[in-house]
C-alpha cells in the first residue's frame, strides 16, 4: 500500500467540481428488482442478463409473522438471515445497473423499503403452477408505488394458464403489463426488463410533470 | 440474533402442492444456478468464525442510512493509515482493485450485507473511503433513458 498523500491525486481534466476527485471515480448505481415466489426463476433471470455469475448476499432481516398465510400464529418478531441473489450489468463508464434477486415470503416483509429504495421498478416473477406465490410482491409494489411488470416465465415453454388468466387472477391495475417471457435467454430477459424500464419511464416523466 | 432455519427458498420442484416456507430441508440460496443446492456459495453461520455482532462490535444498527446495498464505494487514495479489524481491512483491500458495490463486498468477504454497510459506514466516517448511492430517491428519465439505451444495445 502506497501512503503517499501526493500519489494518485491525478484530478481528471473531466472533473471540475469537488477538486479532490478519487483517481477513480466510482460510476452511479441503479436498480432493479427481481422478486417472486420460490423457484420461479428469479436467480436464471438474474443470472441471464449479468455480465457477472450471480453473486449472493445474505442479510439479516427482521420476519414479522402477519400476512395472509399464517392464520392463527401468534404475531412475533424473530431476526432471520435469507440469500439474495444478484447480477450486475456496466451500462457505461458512469452507470452500473444492478438487478436485485429477491425472496417474497410474506413473512419477510423485512428489508423490503431499504430494497425499493431509489429502484427504478421490478419484475415480479411469476409461475403459472403457482401463482398465488407472487402475491406479497405484488401487494408490497403496487403499495409502495413501484412501477412493475408480471412476468410469466415459461420455463418449459407451456403455461398453465394464459396471460389474461394470469391477469385476472393478480388483479393487478390495467397499466401493470403482464408479460411473458423466458428467464433462460438473455434477450427474453432484456426484453423484459426494457418492459420494466418503460414502466419507471413513463413514472419519472409523470412525476416530473 | 438467531439463525432459524427460515427455509428460504427450497427450490427443488419435486414437492409443488406444499407451500415453499412450511417445507423444511437445507437451506441454500435462492434460486437455480446451483441447480441441485449441493455448493451453496455461502455457509449458513460458517461463513465467519465470528458471529456478525462480534465483527461489529455489537451494532446491529447500520447508522448511515446514506448506504445501501447497491452503493458504491472507492479507497480514497492516500488516506493516512488507521488501525481497523481484519474485516475492515479486507474490504479496503478489495476495493483497491476497483470501486465495488456494499453488496458486492458483501458476496465477495462472505460477510453479512448488514456487517458491511456497518463496516463501511465506519471507513467512511474515518475518511477510508467514499461512497456513491444512488443519485435520486426518484429516479429522473434521463437515467432510465440510458439504462434502456445500454440495454437494447446487449444482445
Amino acid at each position: 500500500m502506497d501512503f503517499d498523500p501526493s500519489a494518485n491525486r491525478v484530478v481528471g481534466t473531466a472533473r471540475i467540481p469537488g477538486g479532490t476527485a478519487p483517481a477513480k471515480k466510482a460510476p452511479v448505481p441503479v436498480k432493479i428488482i427481481v422478486a417472486g415466489g420460490f423457484g420461479v426463476g428469479k436467480t436464471t433471470t438474474v443470472g441471464a442478463i449479468s455480465e457477472i455469475s450471480p453473486l449472493t448476499t445474505e442479510a439479516e432481516m427482521t420476519s414479522e409473522s402477519i400476512g395472509i398465510d399464517n392464520v392463527g400464529q401468534a404475531t412475533t418478531k424473530t431476526t432471520t438471515t435469507i440469500a439474495m441473489d444478484f447480477g450486475v450489468l456496466t451500462i457505461d463508464q458512469t452507470l452500473k445497473l444492478y438487478i436485485f434477486g429477491t425472496p417474497g415470503q410474506t413473512r419477510f416483509a423485512f428489508m423490503w423499503d431499504d430494497l425499493v429504495k431509489g429502484a427504478l421498478g421490478a419484475l415480479v416473477v411469476v409461475d403459472t403452477n403457482r401463482i398465488d406465490d407472487c402475491y406479497p410482491a405484488v401487494d408490497y409494489f403496487e403499495r409502495a408505488g413501484l412501477p412493475f411488470v408480471v412476468g410469466v416465465n415459461t420455463f418449459n415453454g407451456n403455461m398453465a394458464y394464459s396471460l389474461d388468466e394470469v391477469r385476472w387472477a393478480l388483479a393487478v391495475r390495467e397499466d401493470v403489463p403482464v408479460i411473458s417471457y423466458d428467464a433462460r435467454f438473455r434477450a427474453s430477459v432484456r426484453d423484459a426488463l426494457l418492459v420494466v424500464l418503460d414502466q419507471a419511464l413513463d413514472k419519472a416523466i409523470k412525476m416530473k410533470s | 440474533m438467531t439463525y432459524p432455519d427460515p427455509a428460504d427458498e427450497p427450490v427443488p420442484p419435486a414437492r409443488p402442492g406444499v407451500r415453499p416456507f412450511l417445507q423444511s430441508g437445507p437451506k441454500h440460496s435462492a434460486g437455480g444456478y446451483t441447480p441441485t443446492g449441493e455448493h451453496p456459495p455461502v455457509e449458513q453461520g460458517q461463513s465467519n468464525t465470528l458471529r456478525p455482532f462480534v465483527i461489529t462490535a455489537g451494532r446491529t444498527d447500520g447508522g448511515d442510512p446514506d448506504i445501501g446495498m447497491e452503493t458504491q464505494v472507492t479507497v480514497v487514495p492516500g488516506a493516512p493509515p488507521s488501525r481497523f479489524s481484519p474485516e475492515t481491512r479486507a474490504i479496503v483491500a478489495l476495493l483497491e482493485e476497483s470501486p465495488i458495490s456494499v453488496a458486492e463486498i458483501s458476496a465477495r468477504l462472505r460477510l453479512h450485507l448488514g456487517v458491511c454497510q456497518i463496516l463501511v459506514g465506519d471507513l467512511r466516517a474515518a475518511g477510508q473511503v467514499d461512497i456513491q448511492g444512488i443519485e435520486n430517491d426518484t429516479p429522473d428519465p434521463e437515467t432510465i433513458m440510458r439504462v434502456i439505451r445500454g440495454l437494447r444495445s446487449i444482445s
